[in-house]
């Protein structure tokens, strides 16, 4: 699962992790992240996507197995260090925090002492709200809200970003823009995306996916690989067709009477 | 210094000038007598520093509370700390004891404050953590004990020190004098300082722990820290001159209005508006029926809730 060719900067090794005592909610969980990787992590509702980011970040302490960021194990990070290499866009944002969008974009810098390259404007030019940098979060839309939030997390300036879900309430616009803005930030600066999603027809854009079922990596890799018709009954229990556009680009689809 | 937040300590300074030098009898600054000289420095003086100190500590507790309770309607005394140095206070003054002299029922007061702030501080951890709900629901049961026992011991005692006990309940200045002074600005600065220092992680918890912990905090530690910065500054306030209502609800909501809500300009600019208040409210008390002093806590209601009012109509001000 990992790839030779490229830096690791997250391994996870055997991990495991449970949220009562009873029941291990994730397993001897294995993957890797390579500098530079823009990955989609896909899975039914409760499947643990939303707990292996956790895990990744370190909202969550696994209970087993190994955590390593940059070669070194996650706990020989300051918690100012950490942040400054990883950030996390959580999947639930409190979309009525009392701050002006300017203020919350600029919490994004308080792991530095020095400031970075990116200003909080350009983070706020980058998700195209430079002319909202003075209203109250409370008066904007969800979608601009997010964006918000969004332009925070990458003015922290991690060099892997970890995202909860980031399209939601986004419309198809914004959706494709974001990933769109991630792909481009990867390719100038060379920053690792892994970003939890539920649209299939999005995840066949990206270069490497990871399908997650029961708290395991059910598969990872291209889209050609990972996303087969089999794979995707078997981890999200409905039927779907992969159709491909004259131009060789896939898509899904399903029948409206499909009994799964 | 915000342009905003110069405005309020022009406004802070002047309220502590207009209160030492105009009361029943005013005072020129530019020629002093021996009278004058008296009443300023032995009587006015320490009142005025007093308030200023009660009022900085209430306005400063009820920003950070409503932070990290992230409730608007959050004050210092929601946590129940006010109940306990109440009810300590109050057995003292009615059971007479005087072991400390003069410092006895601030003694008393400060020791109840801070046995009810670690008595909620362990009631909100579980986990491994303190939660913001467990702390205000345990906070607001506490609260309501002490203040049962307070009506018991009040209700059974025959004693003559009820009245005085009474006073100093509803928050009386008029005792304030400079020995005791020293201490309570300890523990009120002490109480700041801490408060000052986590201002960023405040403004990350406000945002929820998960983005706390991404941004390089460690959300229980912090929030036990503001915690701990909160019990220290109520404690010293209502041992000071006890219980002034509404500052530290109201405080941080006039605050928010001038200099929004990042902690780092929120927390100042209440603590000043806090002391300015009081200052002012004391003023007005002690001015308006010479010599009957109406309490400042009585003032600060009629001034802050008409106002508070006023806010509560304007968008976007009465939220954390």
């Amino acid at each position: 699962m990992s790839s030779p060719y490229r830096q690791m900067i997250l391994e996870l090794g055997d991990v495991g992790f449970s949220y009562s005592r009873q029941d291990a909610f994730v397993t001897k969980l294995s993957f890797s992240v390579g500098e530079g990787e823009f990955i989609g992590l896909l899975g039914a509702n409760g499947s643990g996507k939303s707990t292996i980011l956790k895990l990744c970040c370190g909202i969550l302490k696994p209970s087993a197995g190994f955590l390593n960021l940059w070669d070194k194990p996650f706990s020989a990070y300051h918690n100012k260090d950490r942040a400054k290499l990883i950030s996390y866009l959580p999947q639930t944002l409190d979309m009525n925090v009392p701050f002006t969008v300017k203020e919350l974009v600029s919490m994004g810098l308080y792991p530095y002492d020095i400031l970075p390259e990116m200003t909080a404007d350009e983070a706020l030019g980058l998700v195209g709200l430079s002319d909202k940098a003075d209203s109250h979060i409370t008066e904007l839309s969800g979608g601009e809200k997010r964006r918000t939030f969004i332009a925070m997390t990458l003015l922290q300036g991690a060099g892997l970003i970890l995202l909860d879900e980031p399209l939601a309430n986004l419309d198809i616009r914004y959706q494709i823009e974001l990933v769109r803005l991630l792909r481009r930030l990867r390719d100038e600066r060379n920053i690792s995306v892994v970003m939890a999603l539920h649209d299939i027809n999005i995840a066949l854009r990206f270069e490497k996916v990871m399908l997650i079922k029961n708290g395991k990596v059910f598969g990872m890799g291209s889209p050609a690989e990972a996303l087969t018709e089999g794979a995707i009954k078997e981890t999200f229990g409905i039927g779907v067709k992969i159709m491909r556009q004259p131009d060789g680009k896939a898509y899904i689809t399903y029948e409206e009477n499909d009994n799964g | 210094m915000t342009p905003r937040l110069m405005i309020m300590t022009l406004i802070f300074f002047l309220a502590v000038g207009l209160s030492l030098f105009i009361g029943p009898t005013n005072i020129n600054p530019f020629s002093l007598d021996e009278t004058s000289r008296e009443i300023l420095f032995a009587i006015r003086a320490p009142r005025v520093v007093v308030a200023v100190l009660m009022g900085m500590a209430l306005g400063a507790s009820g920003a950070v509370l409503q932070g990290i309770l992230r409730n608007p309607l959050a004050d210092p005394y929601i946590l129940g700390i006010s109940s306990g140095a109440s009810l300590t206070a109050a057995l003292g003054i009615i059971s007479g004891i005087s072991f400390l002299g003069t410092f006895t029922i601030p003694v008393l007061a400060f020791a109840g404050a801070i046995a009810t702030g670690s008595l909620v501080g362990m009631l909100g951890w579980q986990r491994r953590g303190l939660w913001p709900e467990r702390l205000l629901l345990a906070g607001v049961g506490l609260s309501f004990l002490c203040s049962a026992l307070l009506m018991l011991l009040m209700s059974v005692s025959r004693d003559e020190g009820l009245r005085r006990a009474t006073l100093w309940i509803f928050g009386d200045l008029s005792m304030s004098e400079w020995p005791r002074i020293p201490y309570g600005m300890a523990f009120v600065f002490g109480g700041m300082i801490i408060a000052g220092l986590r201002a960023r992680a405040l403004n990350a918890l406000m945002l929820g722990d998960e983005f706390a912990h991404s941004l390089g905090f460690t959300p229980h530690r912090e929030r036990v820290l503001l915690f701990v910065a909160v019990g220290l500054m109520t404690a010293a306030s209502v041992s000071l001159g006890g219980m002034i209502g509404f500052i530290g609800l109201l405080v941080p909501h006039m605050a928010r209005f001038f200099v929004g809500s990042d902690s780092r300009f929120l927390m100042p600019a209440s603590a000043l508006g806090g002391g300015a208040l009081l200052c002012v409210a004391d003023l007005i008390g002690r001015s308006i029926l010479p010599p009957m002093e109406l309490p400042s806590g009585v003032i600060t209601a009629i001034i802050g809730a008409p106002y508070f009012l006023f806010l509560l109509r304007r968008k976007n001000v009465l939220s954390v």
